[in-house]
């Protein structure tokens, strides 16, 4: 049987579906019966969907930045 | 993953807009992405010249705009302008894309590890998180410096790879290609920069503090 360690170290793989039919099910059986692992892996999911947003937006300046130099060069390209 | 997408949502007639160079749309897309693209780019040429280069890759991703085909997400094809761009600008310096340090990580481990005992069960088993939308985990705004630091002293292959996979959307493949590095020397590295990630927010999940 896998220890929690073993599961900790697979859990990106199980969330990104690449491990073999026979891993998978490793898991699952570690998964049923240990709820700190359960927990792990619930709570990895979220934080890797969390991941995207953990740079906030721009600010209205730095927008402005980015367009400002996209425009000056548009009007030296004519 | 679903939620990555969300991250440049954008429906078929809006994305049309866009490509027909809408500039509003194109200024709503600089504020979603800009600070991501930033944090893409300061570890590999660094936080002085990052601004420079992004500002660079704006300017081609204008221009290119209408060629893409959405096949991928927005911001993946964004990161891709910006890698383009950050390597130009180191050989521009005489520089390459090149950390030899990278396979002598070993020290940093793995920031879970000593939450087992011997026997490989959980010692310290991970708090309880309480969320109620995972978008929000990390935004909490006493969060923030925090996880700032946190990135900010993370080895820079760590930081590389957990922007690219993790923010941007790159593929492993893609990963592996454009820092010549083998499919599991990035999945370790990306695998620690994550456990980082989650011991930071278990340790204020527990303790309210980071
Ligand atoms: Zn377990």
């Amino acid at each position: 049987m896998l220890t929690c360690r073993e599961v900790v170290n697979s859990a990106d793989h199980l969330i990104e579906r690449e491990l073999s039919r026979r891993q998978q099910l490793a898991m699952k059986v570690h998964l049923l019966m240990c709820r700190h692992c359960r927990r792990y892996v619930r709570q990895l999911r979220a934080l890797l969907q969390a991941i995207p947003f953990m740079h906030s937006k721009a600010s209205d300046s730095e927008v402005r930045d980015v367009m400002e130099h996209i425009q000056s060069h548009q009007s030296e390209s004519r | 993953m679903e939620v990555r997408e969300k991250t440049n949502f954008m429906d078929n007639a809006t994305l049309h807009r866009l490509k027909a160079g809408d500039q509003s749309l194109f200024a709503e897309l600089v504020r979603d992405n800009h600070r991501a693209l930033i944090a893409l780019a300061v570890p590999i040429v660094g936080q002085s010249e990052a601004e420079e280069v992004v500002q660079n890759a704006w300017l081609k991703a204008h221009q290119a705009i209408a060629t893409f085909e959405g096949r991928a997400q927005l911001r993946t094809w964004l990161g891709r302008i910006v890698i383009n761009e950050a390597k130009m600008q180191l050989r521009k310096r005489g520089r390459e894309l090149l950390f030899s340090d990278w396979q002598s990580d070993e020290q940093s481990g793995d920031a879970l590890a000593d939450r087992f005992n011997r026997s490989g069960r959980w010692q310290s088993p991970p708090a309880d998180w309480e969320t109620d939308t995972p978008e929000d985990l990390l935004m909490r705004e006493d969060l923030a410096s925090c996880l700032e630091e946190l990135l900010d002293a993370m080895p820079v292959n760590q930081r590389t790879v957990l922007e690219l996979r993790d923010t941007t959307g790159f593929s492993f493949e893609d990963i592996c290609n454009e820092l010549s590095l083998s499919a599991s020397n990035v999945r370790v590295i990306l695998h620690r920069a994550r456990s980082q990630l989650y011991k930071l927010v278990d340790h204020y999940e527990e303790t309210g503090e980071c």
